[in-house]
């Protein structure tokens, strides 16, 4: 099964660390509950950016709101990352080697180029709309193509299992 | 207002998924198999215990379930040791050759469920 997966995933596969998780009781499902968890921080504040990015909160001062809600996001971008390398380290050649694992790591680079282009070209111009300006269309795009690709990231991680 | 609904809706269906049992997906279980034999080999790891088991046939894979739950089940490793003779009654993956899923295995005349 691990015929085909890349040497540097077969060695992590095969690590000291990777046998330590698998053959700890709890390592692995702690893992597994964290990654879920960290899930819940994350989407709960990129909803919220999303949202606004959308037009919703016009009545709000957007610009602290989004700094906020990214400080959120951040935190369990991280804890997610964290999590999930434990959880592929158990399993790395073999998830390496899984198609819907591939297709959920090129979505996670796309979402965060997405965010990556709203920092570098938009993040100034939104902060600095007063309260009840209309959001910018490229602002809306970007909501929505971050609601898409997380989303389907997160229905990707689940499928995983099935595949 | 309508659009939060829609987003919470979404999250709502994945986290039941994620709370629901998985991988069973690639097992045939429209054709349940039990291999009875000796265990061969033990990996009582996780995400999953697997055992090899020397069948009448061939040589199965089988894979139990996760290692905490093996222990609250009372099939713990002394109880799936290497040499012990088992009899699992399962699904073969319809991916991997010779690999099985259990549903519930027997050892010493006593049957403990893995799902």
């Amino acid at each position: 099964m691990a015929g085909t997966a890349p040497a540097v995933f077969v060695a992590l596969e095969q690590s000291g660390f990777s046998a330590a998780i698998r053959q700890s009781l709890w390592a692995y499902p702690l893992a597994n509950i964290g990654h879920i968890v960290f899930l819940f921080v994350f989407a709960g504040a990129i909803a919220i950016m999303d949202i606004s990015l959308l037009g919703g909160f016009a009545a709000a001062d957007r610009g602290p709101v989004l700094a906020r809600a990214r400080m959120v996001a951040a935190t369990g971008l991280l804890g997610m990352a964290i999590t999930g390398f434990v959880l592929f380290s158990a399993e790395a050649g073999h998830l390496a080697e899984n198609p819907v694992f591939q297709l959920k790591i090129i979505l996670v680079a796309a979402g965060l180029l997405n965010a990556a282009a709203y920092e570098i070209w938009l993040r100034r111009r939104i902060s600095a709309l007063s309260s009840g300006a209309a959001m910018p269309a490229i602002a809306k795009i970007t909501g929505l193509l971050s609601i898409a690709i997380w989303i389907t990231v997160a229905a990707c991680g689940r499928g995983i299992a099935y595949f | 207002m309508t659009k939060i609904i829609v987003i919470t809706g979404a999250l709502a269906l994945i986290t039941c998924a994620a709370s629901a049992h998985h991988g069973w997906g690639s097992y045939d279980a429209a054709h349940p198999v039990t291999v009875n034999g000796p265990i061969l080999t033990l990996s009582f790891e996780n995400p999953h215990a697997t055992i090899t088991v020397r069948g009448n046939d061939k040589t199965w894979t089988v894979t139990l379930a996760p290692t905490s739950r093996m222990n609250s089940r009372g099939a713990t490793q002394n109880v799936v040791a290497v040499g012990n003779n088992i009899s699992a009654y399962g699904y073969p993956s319809t991916v991997a050759k010779d690999e099985m899923r259990a549903e519930r295995i027997t050892v010493d005349g006593k049957t403990y469920e893995m799902r």
